[in-house]
Order: C-alpha cells, then sequence, then structure tokens
C-alpha cells in the first residue's frame, strides 16, 4: 500500500505547487486528450518535453515518477503485448496461429507504452503538488455550470470531500486490522482461492462496522455544527487565478497546436 | 520467552519521499517472565517496536531472537505463523478487530485458526471469557450488541484464547473507565503470575509502569535512551521531564510533601502504597533524615 505513490501529496514550493488546483485539473484533463492526438514519434517527444519540463518546474524528484509507474507495469505490459501480437499491417516478422509480429504492431505497441507512462507521469504530477481537498474544491467550482440541469453538485463535492479526507484514515484503519487479525493467526493472501476469499471476511467485517459508526458520529458532529445543507453556506478555501495559471494554460494550448502540426493526417 | 533486540534499525517506505526511520539501532533484552513496561512520548516509535515482537513488522537489519526464533529481514513470512502463536498482541482499541457472529465464536477464531478443532477452541473460549468476567449470557449474543467495555473483553479474551507465552499490550486500558481500568490491569497482572507470561505494556500511564511493571525501556525518536527497573527509571525527576514524561502521582507528591515540609525521603516512593507506608513509618520516628 505504501509503495503507490500516484495519488498522495507532498507539500513543497514551486510554481506548480502554486498554480490555482483549477488550473491544474484542467490542464491534466486538456493534457490526456491530446495524448490521443499524437500518433507519431515527433508528437510523443514534444509531450514528453512537455512532461518532464513540467516535472522540473514542480522540483519533484524524477525518480519517484518512475517508482510511480512500477506497481502499474504488468498493466501496461499487458496491453502493450496485446497491442504487438494481435496489429496487422506493415511487415510481418513472424506469425504464429492468430498471433503475429508486425512493423505497426511494434510500432502500437510502442505508442500504448508512451501514453501509459504520460498520463501516469501527468497525473502523479497533479496529485503530488495538489491536496486532494483543493482537488475537490477545484471539482465542485468546475462542476457549478452543472446546477443549471439540477445535478446535486454541493452534495457530490461534500461526499467527494468527505471521501477523500477518510482514505487515509481508512487505510489506517484496514491496515491496524489486518494486523490485528494477522496476530489471530489469518494469512492473508495465502492459500487456496477459496481460503483467501474467506480471510478477507475478518477484515471486510470490521471495516464495514467501523465506517457506520464513523459515519454516524461524523453525521452528529456535522449537525451540532450547524451543517444544514450545502446552500447558502461561504467558503473558507478562495481560488485566485495568477498569472503563472494563465502562463501554464497558454504553454499548453501552444503545445497542442504544435502538435496538430507535427501529427499524420 | 525472552526477547532480545540485537541493534534493530527499521524504515518505513524506504526509498520514497515518505521515507522516516521509526527505529535507530534499538538493542535491549526483555527477560522471560518480566513485566516489561514501554514508554515514551507520542510518536517515539512505540507502536512500532510491538509490531516486530510477533513479525507483522521485521527489521531493516539488525535482529530479533524471541524465544529459539530469530527474525531478521530476510525471515520468510511462512516461517513467523509458529511465533504469532506465542506472541499475543492486544492493539489499541482492540474491539475494532470483533467480527464474528457471537461473542463465542470470535474468542475462539484464533485457536482455530492455530489448528484447535472446533471444541477444543470453545472450550478454551468459555474459560477465557470467565477469566476476563464475561457472563455466559454474552457469549451467544452478536459481539456489536455489547457495550465498549465489553467488546474490549471479547476481544481480550480472544488474545488470550491463543494461550500465547508473550502478551503484548498496547493502552489495553484506553477510553475505558476507572473501575474498568482497574479491573483490567489486575487481571493482567494475575494472568502474569498464574501462567509466568511476560507481559509488555505500552502505556502513557506512569501510575500502572509503577504499580506493575518490573522493568521499564523508555524510547525517544526511534532510540532506546533507558531500560531499568521503574525505581531506576524515576529516580531522576528533572531527566524525566527534558524527555516529556512524568513521574507516578505518589512520586509528584512526595516531592512536593519533601519541598513544603523539608522532610527527606531515604528512597522516593512510586506507588500509594509505598507512600503510605513511608508516611507510617514516618510518624513513627524512622526512615527519614530532617532537612
Amino acid at each position: 500500500m505504501g509503495k503507490i505513490l500516484l495519488g498522495r501529496y507532498v507539500p513543497g514550493d514551486s510554481v506548480v505547487h502554486h498554480m490555482d488546483s483549477r488550473a491544474k485539473l484542467i490542464l491534466s484533463f486538456f493534457f490526456i486528450i491530446i495524448i490521443f492526438l499524437a500518433n507519431n514519434w515527433q508528437s510523443y517527444v514534444l509531450l514528453f518535453i512537455l512532461t518532464i519540463g513540467s516535472i522540473m518546474a514542480a522540483k519533484v524528484n524524477f525518480g519517484f515518477f518512475i517508482k510511480g509507474v512500477r506497481p502499474l507495469i504488468w498493466l501496461i505490459l499487458f496491453t502493450v503485448l496485446l497491442q504487438v501480437f494481435f496489429s496487422s499491417g506493415g511487415t510481418v516478422f513472424w506469425k504464429w496461429g492468430p498471433f503475429n509480429l508486425s512493423y505497426y504492431g511494434l510500432i502500437n505497441g510502442a505508442y500504448v507504452f508512451c501514453r501509459f507512462v504520460l498520463i501516469i507521469f501527468m497525473s502523479t504530477l497533479l496529485t503530488l503538488t495538489t491536496a486532494p481537498l483543493e482537488i475537490a474544491d477545484a471539482l465542485e467550482k468546475l462542476m457549478m455550470p452543472l446546477k443549471k440541469i439540477k445535478v446535486p453538485v454541493y452534495e457530490i463535492s461534500l461526499m467527494l470531500s468527505i471521501a477523500l479526507r477518510f482514505v487515509p484514515t481508512l487505510m489506517d484503519e484496514t491496515a491496524k486490522i489486518m494486523n490485528a487479525q494477522r496476530s489471530r493467526g489469518v494469512n492473508f493472501g495465502e492459500g487456496s482461492i477459496m481460503q483467501q476469499i474467506k480471510s478477507v471476511i475478518p477484515l471486510l467485517v470490521p471495516l464495514f462496522v467501523s465506517s457506520f459508526n464513523r459515519a454516524e458520529e461524523l453525521a452528529t458532529a456535522m449537525e451540532a455544527r450547524g451543517y444544514r445543507g450545502g446552500e447558502g453556506r461561504t467558503k473558507y478555501r478562495v481560488h485566485y487565478w495568477h498569472t503563472g495559471d494563465t502562463v501554464g494554460c497558454v504553454i499548453f494550448v501552444a503545445v497542442m497546436i504544435i502538435l496538430l502540426f507535427v501529427r499524420h493526417w | 520467552m525472552a526477547i532480545i533486540f540485537k541493534a534493530v534499525n527499521y524504515t518505513y517506505q524506504p526509498n520514497t519521499p515518505f521515507e522516516q526511520q521509526a527505529l535507530s539501532d534499538v538493542s535491549v533484552e526483555i527477560p522471560s517472565g518480566s513485566y516489561t513496561a514501554l514508554i515514551g512520548h507520542t510518536g517515539s516509535g512505540k507502536s512500532t517496536f510491538l509490531q516486530h515482537l510477533n513479525g507483522l513488522l521485521r527489521p531493516t537489519s539488525g535482529e530479533i531472537q524471541i524465544g529459539k526464533q530469530v527474525i531478521n529481514a530476510e525471515t520468510k513470512n511462512k516461517q513467523l505463523g509458529e511465533l504469532r502463536k506465542h506472541v499475543g498482541v492486544v492493539f489499541q482499541f482492540p474491539e475494532a478487530q470483533l467480527f464474528e457472529e457471537t461473542v463465542i465464536k470470535d474468542i475462539a477464531f484464533a485457536p482455530k485458526n492455530f489448528g484447535k478443532t472446533e471444541e477444543e477452541a470453545e472450550v478454551i473460549a468459555r474459560r477465557m471469557a470467565h477469566q476476563v468476567g464475561l457472563d455466559d449470557d454474552l457469549l451467544v449474543k452478536s459481539p456489536f450488541e455489547l457495550s465498549g467495555g465489553q467488546m474490549r473483553r471479547v476481544a481480550i479474551a480472544g488474545i488470550l484464547a491463543m494461550e500465547p507465552e508473550v502478551l503484548v499490550l498496547d493502552e489495553p486500558t484506553a477510553g475505558l473507565d476507572p473501575k474498568g481500568r482497574l479491573e483490567m490491569m489486575r487481571m493482567f497482572k494475575r494472568l502474569k503470575d498464574e501462567q509466568n507470561l511476560t507481559v509488555i505494556l505500552v502505556t502513557h500511564q506512569m501510575d500502572d509502569v509503577a504499580n506493575y511493571a518490573d522493568n521499564v525501556i523508555v524510547l525517544e525518536e526511534g532510540k532506546m535512551i533507558a531500560n531499568g527497573t521503574p525505581s531506576e527509571i524515576f529516580s531522576q525527576p528533572d531527566w524525566l521531564v527534558a524527555h516529556h514524561l512524568a513521574l507516578p502521582k505518589a512520586g509528584e507528591f512526595t516531592l512536593e510533601l519533601e519541598q513544603k515540609t523539608g522532610i527527606k525521603f531515604s528512597t522516593l516512593p512510586l506507588t500509594e502504597f509505598s507512600l503510605a507506608q513511608k508516611i507510617a513509618s514516618l510518624l513513627h520516628g524512622g526512615d527519614v533524615n530532617h532537612g
């Protein structure tokens, strides 16, 4: 659990850390979309330059990103291998039943690999430099237009911020209960599939029970402090759009325009 | 079972931005059959220390000898099952570990995991439920129907049912009322004496340390800064303050009494009982130097 870097926040002091969380969120989405525009090596080089530039601007150790990819490496390799062995076209180097190793397959595999790495790098960068609650706040702000079509934006964002807030707490709780049950002789992740499923029960039941208790206590505490629903509340954390945010957006849009020129049509 | 730590280091999440050394170069021996108290400021590494006692954590370097078993960085998970049978750990707020349909099943869970048959486990479970003072009519209830104090008892009985030789207690009385606290602490003491257990108690209650422990380990920022009997540890009030610790109440009272009256006691009484004895003998004119 402790090895996964994706989704964790490291406080820091850099251009990227001080950016508006709305800007960062929009840029991350934007980036994921423009990744799918890239379709030749020049465009991937361009995107890598942008990504590495952003990472350098955030002054985060590059090694952390490599480690962030590691837990997902099997998923990536699986997808890449599917691409490599099942795409056809171009020179065929090797063929066996439904499998074939073709020029296009290899190229596509390499592209899929680049896409994965770029997406993981950028989203790791987003979560490493933005506190979870800021992300929830930014989402609330960005969802505001949806209020027009009766989406309960306040409630969704409240649930989101509570959920985010309790992720680490629940992780700790899980680790604690796991340790307690291990001490009582449960072997997690060992034995046959049936045994493994059974061994999860002593973990899941207490976790659910404690979540129910926690929810009840939290609701009571919120009511006692005068919470009566999202409508008409004021905000403690206020977003400010700085020049840096505009510069960031301009850079990303510029990259997209260059990308449109260098890609194959 | 004697427990020997040899130059144990432990680092959480090594080689990440969250790297944190929780134990550094801890060497200590916990004698078999002792009642050892582990004290220290919050975040001093106490919980990390006790997770090493039954192999939930393995040292990043150094080694731990528990009975005949040696644990070091290379020890495999498979070898630890046997160890966990002998070392029972009562974690903080252990009522969070209850999950079975009935109290009796929950208590019998650990012995069944360690190879007892259904019937044997139930016999042990009944005996342990009595040990911790649970009534028979509670045994068929769901653990989630019980009060907080009763749930705590069930959880503790669930650990005792493993019939461990080493009992590790992480603040077992936190959140209990004074009566429950006293009963619980007396029960541990009784179990220790009856079954010759080695007890390791993590606590912030200096009175419990003075009343029950015969050996004290003090941790600070992952290092062991003192190890000795309670009277040795509590003999230097200034040192205690410097390390965010305190004297037991009887000790503090004695210091104040000495200051106010000018009477000097030959040794610092640490429990109410020894304080009362000293004052009684003082009234009879012995054991004091008039200063």
